[in-house]
């Protein structure tokens, strides 16, 4: 049963996966003008024959369905070209970028999670306190507040009070670990919060779901503590909404990456296709793009996946 | 129900009244912004640059010793202009979309649907950042990404009402009666999504202000040396350190901004909700 649904769900992937494909390649032939044209822009130095090998290198002197059906043959076997600027294979460049973005992602993660959960889990059993008030405008607020604009905050305050806590300069993770962990704090932290107000707004109204229905009034009525009650009862139903939205926290958060990259100057793949969209370097931005959106719904069914572990209620037919 | 009981209901909320008031300020700058602001936003003060607050430029001077409230105000203009045209265009092109999806089913809708999971795999940012990336940064390019990432949305609610709809007596007597398709469409489907219509355009207005505010920060917004709020942030995060009024009070503006849409969509959903009208 279980094995059909996950089979099912895989399957059901691969026509998002293809389209999803198709509009990242055929969109680039939308562009007004040769690709060609383009990627050389206004500084031309290559000669006629040159652009002519550059044609032939990109496969474009092929029908157009070919070309696609190379450069998707490619995203399987991991070649996605080779950057126009720096020359490096683009899956080479993705494989040494993602993993400083996944550690930024992770991080945020956990920072959204451990600032998220616990205020919309208080704001929940104090319903219409003052506490509740205060962290549902909070809430708001950081829902509200552009990222980029908290980022800012925190470098000015962190800066002016804190002039030895060093924001910039990034260092890899295994070349020193402590370095990398400080660097990464503050883009983290500022990351984390544009999440953690949605998983605050969430595990609010999930947990006053939860907490009025009968089986929570009957745990209370046989006299079990009202803490018990909350974490061991009411809690874990309470996390099931959090975690199927977590698919749409994705998104958000890989967006937000590119920006808290580009602020404290983390040398990830956000930055990377940041820079490739600067330079007009089409394979990279094609690559990334397209990488982007495989891992996303990849990691969405993942979610579904663990979402019916968790939850045996769930029904697997759909 | 009475227009009268729904927004006696609406001000019962003090927080709705004041984002409101604040929002219909907001779009009267955005109106008429020349009569707010009280410098040109592009006149360059040579006496004053990077200055702090002061009386002559209350929320202080750029780089270029421009005046940062001016062109707050005209960057709000600018903002609210591209963010409602775009999210005009995604509830045009959403609503038809799921209007005949959900209406016609079968095959129709499977491909419409397709291709809507497809763009919704892609983040938001994501893919205004690979439109603009093809076509260049203009006002006229922002509106049609950010319009583009933003038709998803509404055609999936629109198509979910509309299934719903379909099978409501009202249509599906219209059908036995001989009625044309695009009149059931147009005259009985159309109208009874409508208050959903208006709380996805408030909800996603907020958040694609927010889209436009991050291209423009990214610096892939409406090019220089026109003022948009993002572009104001990008410009003055340079000079955090020595000039923080320069990024921040754009910044503390958006949020106002986005704040009380937020505030008024969660106050129209709960006055719309039919669950909620006693």
């Amino acid at each position: 049963m279980k094995v059909s649904y996950i089979l099912g769900r895989l399957i059901s992937a691969i026509p998002t996966i293809l389209l999803l494909t198709i509009i990242v390649f055929f969109s680039l032939h939308l562009v007004p003008g040769n690709v060609v044209d383009i990627m050389l822009g206004t500084q031309n130095y290559l000669n006629e024959e040159q652009i002519q090998k550059l044609y032939t290198d990109l496969g474009l002197d092929k029908p157009i369905i070919v070309q696609y059906f190379t450069w998707l043959k490619g995203i399987f076997t991991f070649d996605l070209g080779t950057s126009l600027r720096s020359g490096k294979a683009v899956s080479s460049l993705i494989a040494e970028k993602f993993p400083i973005t996944l550690e930024l992602a992770l991080m945020s993660i956990f920072f959204s999670l451990i600032i998220g959960i616990p205020l919309g889990l208080i704001s929940a059993v104090k319903q219409n306190s003052k506490y509740d008030y205060t962290f549902r405008v909070i809430g708001l607020i950081g829902l509200s507040a552009p990222v980029f604009w908290i980022g800012a905050i925190f470098i000015v305050i962190i800066s002016s009070t804190f002039s030895d806590f060093s924001l910039f300069g990034f260092v890899d993770f295994f070349q020193e670990p402590f370095k990398n962990l400080q660097i990464m704090l503050v883009p983290s932290i500022t990351l984390g919060i544009m999440i953690a107000a949605q998983i605050m707004r969430m595990t609010r109204n999930s947990m006053l779901d939860v907490l009025s229905q009968d089986y929570i009034k009957v745990a209370k009525a046989k006299g079990l503590k009202g803490k018990k009650v909350i974490f061991k009862h009411a809690l874990r139903n309470g996390m099931i909404p959090v975690i199927t939205t977590a698919g749409i926290q994705l998104g958000y958060l890989i967006g937000g990456t590119i920006v808290v990259e580009s602020m404290f100057a983390i040398p990830g793949m956000g930055r990377l296709l940041l820079q490739a969209v600067n330079q007009r370097d089409y394979p990279v931005v094609q690559g990334i793009v397209a990488f982007i959106g495989i891992l996303i719904v990849v990691l969405n069914i993942l979610i579904d996946i663990l979402y019916s572990v968790i939850d045996p209620r769930i029904e697997l037919s759909d | 129900m009475e227009i009268k009981k729904l927004i006696r209901k609406f001000i019962k909320n003090p927080l709705n009244v004041i984002s409101f008031v604040v929002l219909i300020f907001i779009i009267l700058i955005a109106l008429f912004p020349s009569v707010f602001a009280p410098y040109d936003p592009l006149e360059m003060d040579v006496n004053a640059f990077m200055t702090g607050p002061t009386k002559l430029h209350l929320f202080g001077t750029d780089q270029f010793g421009r005046d940062v409230l001016s062109r707050i105000i005209f960057g709000v203009q600018k903002s609210m202009q591209i963010s409602f045209l775009a999210v005009i265009l995604a509830s045009l092109l959403g609503t038809s979309l799921g209007l005949i999806g959900g209406y016609f089913g079968t095959w129709v809708d499977q491909i419409i649907m397709r291709v809507i999971d497809a763009m919704f795999a892609f983040p938001a940012i994501i893919l205004a950042l690979f439109i603009i990336a093809l076509f260049g940064a203009s006002v006229q390019n922002l509106i049609i990404a950010i319009g583009v990432v933003y038709t998803p949305i509404f055609a999936r609610t629109i198509r979910g009402s509309t299934i719903s709809l379909k099978k409501q007596l009202f249509v599906v007597a219209g059908k036995a009666l001989g009625k044309r398709n695009a009149n059931i469409i147009i005259k009985d489907v159309l109208p009874n999504v409508f208050s959903i219509l208006i709380v996805t355009f408030t909800t996603n207005f907020s958040t694609a202000l927010l889209s436009e505010a991050t291209l423009g920060f990214l610096g892939l917004g409406v090019p220089p040396p026109d003022p948009t709020l993002g572009g104001m942030i990008g410009n003055g995060s340079d000079y955090l350190l020595s000039a923080p009024w320069v990024a921040l009070f754009p910044g503390m503006i958006i949020a106002i901004i986005v704040l009380s849409i937020n505030i008024i969509g969660d106050g129209l959903r709960d006055t719309l909700d039919p669950r909620n009208i006693t």
